[in-house]
């Protein structure tokens, strides 16, 4: 489903930490941040897909590296100082992040342990599909009860 | 053998086609259909396998212009602030259709007399009601008898169940002593006609792998196949040509290499969609028709409606498991259906519930509409929107006006060169009036029913699943497209039974009298075979 990254080690290293600052961890939900998930790969090889966003996301964690401007760099930051500092970049240029927090969602909320930490079966719903109760008939009685509501012609 | 002539060609395999094929193959005619899509397979449905939500936003959305498959064609509809929602298959719309299935009441096709709006249909609701029973047994239709909106009807299937978050609507309209009923859905609950029941999967949306959802591939075609019905899929009709007799005596189309084929036939149906139907029409020009076939009075492509939805969701403190069950199969209330002019406009509209989302399609969709921050605000927010949500659909009656049309786009064409369709929509006075008030009373029942907050989407941008008026039926030649059984004024070999003929829209997913139609039109073109165009 999902290409590679081309990205090297460095700027998936930046991406994790980015990923992390869209959706932190959340340890009273047992919810992993999106980085800490290992979806940096995945989130950049379906970005990469298309040449023009490659680019953009590229450029865009360039750009963070060189606003961190710290030895160890984005990914050593405080969690408030990297979202802090990427929405200061997004004020700016907003494309990176609106590419970059879409493809974040729908990997991390796909993916089988925060499918089970909602509560949810980590499957697709066919073929096993689910059961719902048929409901309480006595709900109706008062609509039973009201005269035709159309009509006549 | 390819291409010989047949007595009857259909163009479109969707609901209407479908429906008209069936019944027109007990006379043992020649019968064929073109279909610009192919087969699907179910076992490729997005909810098969891994990835299943996001396949909604891509190959699975509802817009041919983001799907962007050959099968499709792509539709200008940047001067309307309803964008088309279609499928191309055999199939048509009911491959990606929730499947809610309700029936127009006796009033919609009295709209001139009782409510002075518009046109009285030529037909009426007791025309239609014994081919709304046969197809209720055809789709396979779940429901309830004794809605006291409707006149007496008997759904073969029992109801698909409320499920927690359909009762916790219930209540609502209980508290405040409003009509609900559990919708007509073309959904099989127990084994039908070879159709495994519903296991409640719930994004009907993209297409139902077990087969319950009464999409006409499953329902109508195996049966119309094995009367001998010929089906011929990926060709794409170009035109409709004419004889120097000014009758329709076949077509041009598109094979699946691009190859452009001829196809004579006795009889053309056209069964294309509110939106293809014009399009096919204005694209078949000739020196009898220089402004497109059938249309000497001009009206082809005009008085488009598209069904304004109003959809109100509303968040509720506790999870209401709405990611199980079919989506926006329920309940419905028509409790602001009939006229009531105090309102401050005129027809009216109804509600269908509509059940909750999968957690991709939570997070998407919110962020969309500005409820999901990223950052460290994320997680809160996420849990106060995931499965806790319930919604509502006000589907409000849209009436014809001629500026609200269908003409061809002088630009955009599809994979084999045809001139694509461009709508051109905006929303009347009555309209609006009409959504405000949905969206007041959407807000309200919400509220009834525990809702602490609620979302509003009024027009909903992609709700244009609903094509209708473009070639509408009437007793007069000037003022119409069709007469009162689909036959062309202009041409009367030449018969249409989809959505186009509509004279009204009425407050109800259409789908239904869609197909009661063309089964009506298919009854009557056998009861007239011995002077089919006299």
């Amino acid at each position: 489903m999902h290409d590679e990254a081309t990205l090297d080690d460095a700027r998936l290293t930046t991406l994790a930490a980015v990923l992390d600052t869209i959706i932190p961890p959340s340890p009273e939900r047992g919810l992993p941040g999106a980085g800490e998930l290992g979806l940096a790969p995945s989130v950049s090889g379906e970005i990469e897909r298309t040449p023009a966003l490659a680019a953009l996301i590229a450029t865009g964690l360039a750009r963070i590296e060189h606003a961190a401007s710290t030895a160890t760099g984005f990914a050593a930051l405080e969690p408030e100082a990297r979202e802090r500092l990427l929405r200061e970049d997004a004020a700016t240029e907003a494309g990176f992040l609106r590419v970059l927090v879409p493809q974040t969602y729908v990997s991390y909320y796909e993916h089988p342990r925060v499918v089970e930490a909602l509560g949810l079966e980590p499957r697709p719903p066919y073929p096993l599909g689910y059961s719902l109760e048929p409901g309480d008939p006595s709900l109706l009685d008062p609509v039973r009860q009201r005269p035709k509501l159309y009509r006549d012609c | 053998m390819a291409n010989d002539p047949v007595d009857i060609l259909i163009v479109g395999a969707g609901a209407s086609g479908a429906a008209l094929a069936w019944s027109l193959s007990d006379t043992r005619m020649n019968i064929l259909c073109l279909e610009q899509g192919g087969w699907m397979d179910p076992a490729q449905y997005p909810s098969t396998g891994a990835g299943w939500e996001r396949r909604r936003f891509s190959d699975f959305s509802l817009s041919p212009n983001s799907r962007g498959r050959r099968d499709d064609y792509p539709i200008n509809d940047s001067e309307s602030p309803i964008s088309v929602s279609n499928f191309n298959a055999v199939g048509g719309g009911t491959i990606l259709y929730a499947g809610h299935f309700p029936r127009f009441h006796p009033s919609d096709f009295k709209v001139k007399t009782l409510d002075g709006v518009a046109d009285d249909w030529p037909i009426d609701y007791t025309t239609l009601e014994p081919y709304y029973a046969q197809n209720d047994q055809m789709m396979g239709v779940a429901g309830l008898a004794g809605d006291p909106a409707y006149p007496p009807k008997e759904p073969p299937l029992p109801p698909v169940p409320l499920g927690k978050l359909g009762e916790t609507l219930a209540r609502g309209f209980n508290t405040l002593g409003w009509h609900w009923w559990p919708s007509d859905s073309a959904i099989a609950t127990r084994e039908h006609a070879g159709r495994a029941r519903c296991i409640n999967l719930g994004p009907c949306l993209t297409g139902c792998a077990q087969g319950a959802k009464g999409s006409t591939d499953v329902t109508y075609w195996p049966a119309a196949i094995r009367r001998g019905v010929a089906l011929r899929t990926h060709c794409r009709v170009r035109e409709i040509t004419l004889g120097p007799d000014g009758m329709a005596n076949g077509v041009l189309y598109h094979d699946a290499a691009g190859a452009l084929q001829r196809q004579a036939a006795e009889v053309v149906v056209l069964a294309c969609n509110g939106v293809g139907t014009p399009r096919l029409l204005l694209n078949s020009r000739s020196k009898q028709f220089p402004d497109g076939l059938a249309n000497r009075n001009g009206l082809v492509g005009k008085n488009l409606m598209l069904h304004p939805y109003a959809m109100v969701s509303g968040s509720f403190p506790e999870r209401l498991e709405g990611y199980k069950g079919p989506t926006g199969c329920m309940l419905i209330s028509q409790e602001f259906y009939e006229t009531d002019a105090s309102r401050g406009f005129l027809r009216g509209y109804s509600f269908e519930g509509v059940r909750g989302d999968g957690p991709v399609s939570t997070a998407i969709l919110s962020m969309a509409a500005g409820e999901l921050p990223w950052g460290a605000e994320h997680h809160d927010s996420y849990e106060a929107l995931f499965d806790r949500g319930a919604s509502f659909v006000g589907i409000c009656e849209d009436l014809p006006e001629t500026h609200n049309c269908v003409t061809l786009d002088p630009e955009l064409v599809d994979a084999d060169g045809i001139p694509a369709p461009k709508i051109q929509y905006r929303l009347s006075e009555n309209s609006e009036k009409m959504l405000a008030h949905a969206v007041a009373r959407a807000e309200e029942v919400l509220g009834a029913a525990g809702a602490t907050r609620t979302r509003v989407q009024a027009p909903l941008p992609p709700a244009g699943w609903h094509l209708m008026g473009t070639a509408r039926m009437g007793t007069d030649p000037e003022r119409s497209i069709v007469n009162e059984w689909g036959r062309c004024h202009d041409v009367s070999n030449l018969f249409i039974v989809d959505g186009s003929i509509f004279v009204t829209s009425a407050g109800v997913n259409p789908t239904n009298t869609i197909q009661a139609l063309a089964l009506y039109i298919a009854d009557t073109m056998k009861q007239n075979l011995a002077n089919l165009f006299d």
